[in-house]
């Protein structure tokens, strides 16, 4: 397409314009932040690497990581599974699919907020429906407090985050479902493949570019994990909660450690762009482009 | 597609139009704070505010009457909204020209905006100041030294004096927040449990061991399912629910002058008693098992029969517990080091931001919210007012309401001792992530972890956040 | 009739129901007990073992919560201030997203492709991480307590949506364009008489995305709003957390008001919802 050559740049005007200003400048500031000592209310103190010393110091950091990393472990293919199945059960041709469709999505169009009650009270200790069902339904003589223990509070948030999440990827993965012409099935069929051979063979590999896309974003939604942990538990019982994102709030806003807080930012920001970096390395090998 | 579109369309026509008009509406408050600027040109004031303010007594002189004046205060507890603007509009009404911008905003997103707006220099005048924190914001030079005024205007036989030492600068010893109210930690009962067990109320000088055998007596577990119905006692590692204890023991966390965490012999054996309530007589559940009801629910719902934490609660409890059972209050028991008794109280304040444009109004202001003109029905029930004629009113009691003993308030707020209140205080106590000591001791409640360990645990965390503030 | 439901098919059918439902049943179950809250009394809220059924159901004082709701706690002010945030910031964004996206698609400049990299390794960025510079930014401009932090950077960057539409454009068949370009059209004439009416599904969903993010923030509105007649939805709900902790049914009726204007625009778009992913040629 011809155009002028200034063009171009006029379309892209405004979002280059936002993207400096509210984006890459405060990323620049907090980058600088992250070699201060600065509490927000006087001036930064320079400290050059001082943050970052404390930071693979602090034994609350590694917990706080190892949490990352279990949520991450827990959400990312409970998400990917669980929308992938519900895609496929959308994609049928039945009676009143549509409604079952927008029912999926309705969690992930929902303030956590607004929810976060509903769940507390489904996972509450002596009042909760969970454990009401588990001791009377299942016979579980001791169910645990859920989110006041120590191994369970992070699953269990997990659980609600996918709960919350599971609709939006279920979306893409039913429009990548619906871009599979119904010729190849036919075609499968007639040579007598199998249903499971037909996912194994047609459907999964045609979906692997949209899977690698919402592998990406799952797991970046997975590092940045907040909203949860902040209308949950605020990162009880004794940090067995506590995610990056959360204690980057944490330190920022609670204990007035914005240098502090930075520095945690830009490890968050690393491992998150290193995890991408590597996604796309391996998307050329896992990602078949078939057909 | 063509009705979606159509559709789509007026959406977007509605909140352009929307937008227009919102963002004309909303602008115009921010023309009305220029004060962003330049506020560290008034800076200076704070060292000597005395030599430029000597017309305190009669500060609205300073200011010329026709001169519209806006004002922005912040208070941090939504449930009190209705009846601080009535005070509000008081003061306003005397004031013609000035208008006070009130706002609520409940904890701890009232933290967060006010560490928010200080970094942009852009406090209100005039906010609530908490005994947790102040010590931070008097260090980081954030509020407005307000001992001249005090000097000027307050006359200390009507005050409670006595907490006036919290929200004192710990070098210069002058007054950095007005304190408006002073709270204090008590013992809650059900009287109806008590009278259900036969057990006498408690009394002042109740000793552990008598607390501890009438919490046996009220253990119950009415339909022996296995499942306790009412637990005699119930708490978990916030800080009204322990410091409490410690201080009736004659126990301190923090050494001679709260550098350091270093917990002594008698605040260990006071954890260790508390500790032996859940695992050793199963008088109080783990506080594990009453997750998902809000901690100050518990006692109204009947689940425990006595409660300890801060007096403010009588305003929820009556609405909470309604007619539903009868209560009352009383001193946390004495422990066996005990020498006399330790209150557990710290004052509630107001202060005024260093960057206040208009000092001699807030202070004017401060002094209206917390003097005279503060009747009994517009103060918070379980908070005692620091203007001692209120307080020590007929109608301060209440008799006509639960519980009927207030009178005992007003005479343990002279026994106030000591509190755990330092830079840093709301990191290293877990006041608001319930990490720090409240969660240390929170694994040891839950029986996850022993004693000792959570204390070594604790001492190394709290001295490392304390060190920053005391190299 | 036995073999009518043993038709492999029929058979097929009923299973997939069975499933369809058991999905439904998780999803929708923290919603059902938020409706059944809020028309309960108090003493029901917290019963063992816990009941589903609302004793206030058809009784009288069924509406209590909400009337309480709405008229004590102006959640209707609510609700049109966070319409007026999410729809002024989603309208942007389309905007704003459908130029970049355009330029990005169809024309060749001098580092496009670093910075579309730029644009969306910005999606990386956390916000708690930028929230305190933004903020002190926010202050410089004197926008605080005002809706255009809320609005502003929403409305001038969306990585996504930028991303999603380049795909978009990218799948358009060069014809069109040609044709247009024969009749003389300029650059913007084709993005706006070609580009922008074929792409209303990508678009509408665009929108959707944007809007739903918009009035679920959090973090934002309770740094920027201070005036409580300015309150989003979302801060509504949260300040009303502190003041009835206790009281249940108000609170969901609050969370059942900030969800039911997501829930109809969605309902409504919906449709080209999937039509809208399914041709962004992301696939």
């Amino acid at each position: 397409m011809k155009h002028g050559k200034l063009t171009p740049y006029l379309f892209v005007l405004p979002t280059i314009f936002g993207l400096l200003v509210f984006r890459l400048g405060p990323t620049a500031v907090a980058a600088y932040a992250s070699f201060t000592r600065w509490n927000v209310r006087t001036p930064p103190e320079f400290l050059a690497l001082g943050n970052y010393v404390e930071l693979v110091n602090t034994e609350t950091f590694w917990l706080v990581f190892r949490n990352t990393l279990l949520f991450t472990v827990i959400f990312v293919p409970g998400v990917m599974i669980i929308s992938l199945l519900m895609a496929m059960m959308v994609n049928q041709k039945l009676r009143g699919i549509a409604f079952f469709r927008g029912l999926y999505f309705m969690p992930y169009i929902t303030a956590m907020v607004a929810v976060a009650m509903v769940w507390r009270w489904i996972f509450a200790t002596r009042f909760g429906v969970l454990n009401y069902a588990l001791t009377n339904f299942l016979q579980v003589a001791d169910p645990p407090a859920w989110l006041a223990d120590k191994t369970w509070a992070l699953p269990s948030l997990a659980i609600v985050a996918v709960w919350k999440q599971v609709g939006f990827q279920m979306l893409i993965f039913l429009a990548g479902l619906q871009s599979v012409p119904g010729s190849l099935y036919e075609a499968a069929s007639i040579d007598g493949a199998s249903k499971r051979q037909q996912f194994f063979k047609i459907t999964l590999p045609l979906l692997s570019p949209i899977t690698f896309f919402i592998f990406v974003i799952t797991v970046i939604d997975a590092f940045k994990t907040f909203e949860v942990t902040f209308t949950m538990t605020g990162g009880g019982p004794n940090n067995a909660s506590t995610t990056l994102a959360y204690y980057i709030y944490q330190n920022a806003f609670t204990f007035g450690r914005m240098g502090y807080a930075s520095a945690l930012a830009m490890f968050l920001m690393l491992i998150v762009g290193v995890t991408t970096f590597i996604s796309f390395r391996m998307k050329d090998r896992l990602v078949e482009y078939a057909l | 597609m063509k009705p979606l579109k159509i559709f789509l369309v007026l959406l977007i026509l509605a909140f352009l139009l929307a937008a227009c008009g919102g963002s004309q509406a909303v602008e115009e408050p921010a023309v009305e704070e220029p004060a962003v600027e330049e506020p560290a040109a008034e800076e200076p004031a704070t060292e000597e505010p005395a030599a430029e303010e000597p017309a305190t007594e009669e500060p609205a002189a300073a200011e010329p009457m026709d001169e519209e004046i806006t004002m922005r205060y912040f208070m941090w507890d939504p449930s009190f909204e209705e009846t601080e603007q009535i005070m509000v509009d008081k003061f306003m009404a005397e004031h013609p020209n000035v208008t006070i911008d009130f706002q609520t905003i409940g904890t701890p997103d009232y933290w967060t905006k006010l560490e928010a707006l200080s970094a942009a220099n852009d406090l209100p005048c005039v906010f609530n100041m908490s005994a947790g924190f102040v010590d931070q914001w008097i260090s980081d030079g954030l509020l407005y030294d307000i001992q001249p005024y005090v000097d000027a205007d307050i006359n200390p036989d009507d005050y409670y004096t006595g907490v006036f030492d919290v929200v004192r600068d710990k070098n210069s010893g002058d007054m950095y927040a007005f304190p408006f109210a002073f709270v204090e930690t008590v013992l809650f009962y059900n009287k109806d449990a008590f009278d259900a067990a036969g057990v006498p109320y408690p009394t002042e000088g109740w000793t552990w061991a008598e607390f501890l055998d009438a919490a046996q007596k009220l253990t119950k577990d009415d339909n022996s399912d296995g499942v306790i119905d009412q637990y005699g006692f119930w708490f978990y590692g916030r800080y009204a629910h322990i410091e409490s204890w410690v201080y009736q023991n004659n126990g301190r966390f923090l050494n001679e002058n709260k550098t350091r965490f270093a917990a002594d012999d008698n605040a260990i054996e006071a954890l260790s008693f508390l500790d032996s309530l859940i695992h050793e007589y199963g008088v109080a559940p783990e506080p594990k098992e009453m997750e998902g009801i809000r901690q100050q629910d518990v006692f109204p719902l009947g689940l425990a029969a006595m409660w300890v934490d801060g007096a403010w609660n009588i305003n929820g409890n009556r609405e909470n517990i309604g007619d539903q059972f009868n209560w009352g209050i009383a001193p946390i028991p004495r422990g066996p080091q005990a020498t006399g008794d330790a209150a557990y109280g710290w004052p509630d304040s107001m202060a005024i931001a260093a960057t206040c444009e208009h000092p001699d109004l807030a202070w004017e202001f401060i002094n209206f919210m917390t003097g005279p003109e503060r009747t009994i029905d517009l103060t918070f029930g379980g908070k005692i007012p620091i203007y001692k004629p209120v307080a020590l009113s007929e109608e301060f009691l209440e008799k006509d309401q639960q519980p009927d003993n207030k009178e005992f308030l007003l005479e343990w707020a002279n026994y106030t001792g000591p509190t755990t209140f330092t830079p840093g205080w709301g990191e290293w106590r877990g006041y608001t992530d319930g990490a720090g000591l409240e969660g240390r001791l929170g694994e040891v409640f839950n029986g996850e972890s022993d004693l000792d360990t959570a204390v070594n645990s604790i001492t190394e965390h709290a001295n490392g956040v304390l060190e920053r503030y005391y190299p | 009739m036995l073999r009518w439901i043993f038709k492999p098919r029929t058979l097929r059918a009923s299973l997939s129901y069975i499933v369809l439902f058991v999905f439904a049943f998780t999803t929708i179950f923290p919603f059902l007990w938020m409706v059944a809250t809020t028309f309960k009394s108090r003493g029901a809220i917290f019963s063992l073992p816990p009941t589903l059924y609302p004793d206030l159901l058809f009784q009288e004082g069924m509406w209590e919560a909400y009337k309480e709701v709405l008229t004590k706690h102006n959640f209707l002010r609510y609700t049109i201030n966070s319409f007026i945030v999410a729809g002024a910031a989603s309208v942007g964004q389309l905007i704003t997203a459908s130029l970049a996206g355009f330029a990005f698609a169809r024309m060749k400049f001098r580092g496009s492709s670093f910075l579309f990299a730029v644009l969306l390794s910005t999606t990386m960025i956390p916000v708690e991480v930028t929230i305190i510079p933004e903020f002190l930014l926010m202050a410089k401009l004197n926008w605080l307590d005002t809706y255009l932090p809320l609005i502003v950077p929403s409305f001038l960057v969306g990585s996504f949506g930028t991303f999603m539409l380049r795909e978009f454009f990218a799948a358009v068949p060069d014809e069109l364009v040609e044709a247009a370009v024969l009749d003389g059209a300029t650059t913007f004439q084709i993005y706006k008489d070609i580009f922008l009416p074929i792409s209303v599904p990508a678009m509408t969903t665009l929108f959707l995305i944007a809007f739903i993010h918009n009035w679920n923030e959090l973090l934002r509105p309770v740094l920027y709003i201070s005036t409580p007649e300015l309150r989003t939805v979302t801060i509504g709900l949260t300040t009303f957390q502190n003041e009835y902790g206790a009281q249940w049914n108000l609170l969901l009726a609050g969370a059942v008001i900030s969800v039911l204007p997501l829930l109809i625009i969605y309902i409504a778009a919906q449709r080209n919802v999937v039509e809208g992913i399914a041709t962004t040629g992301l696939k």
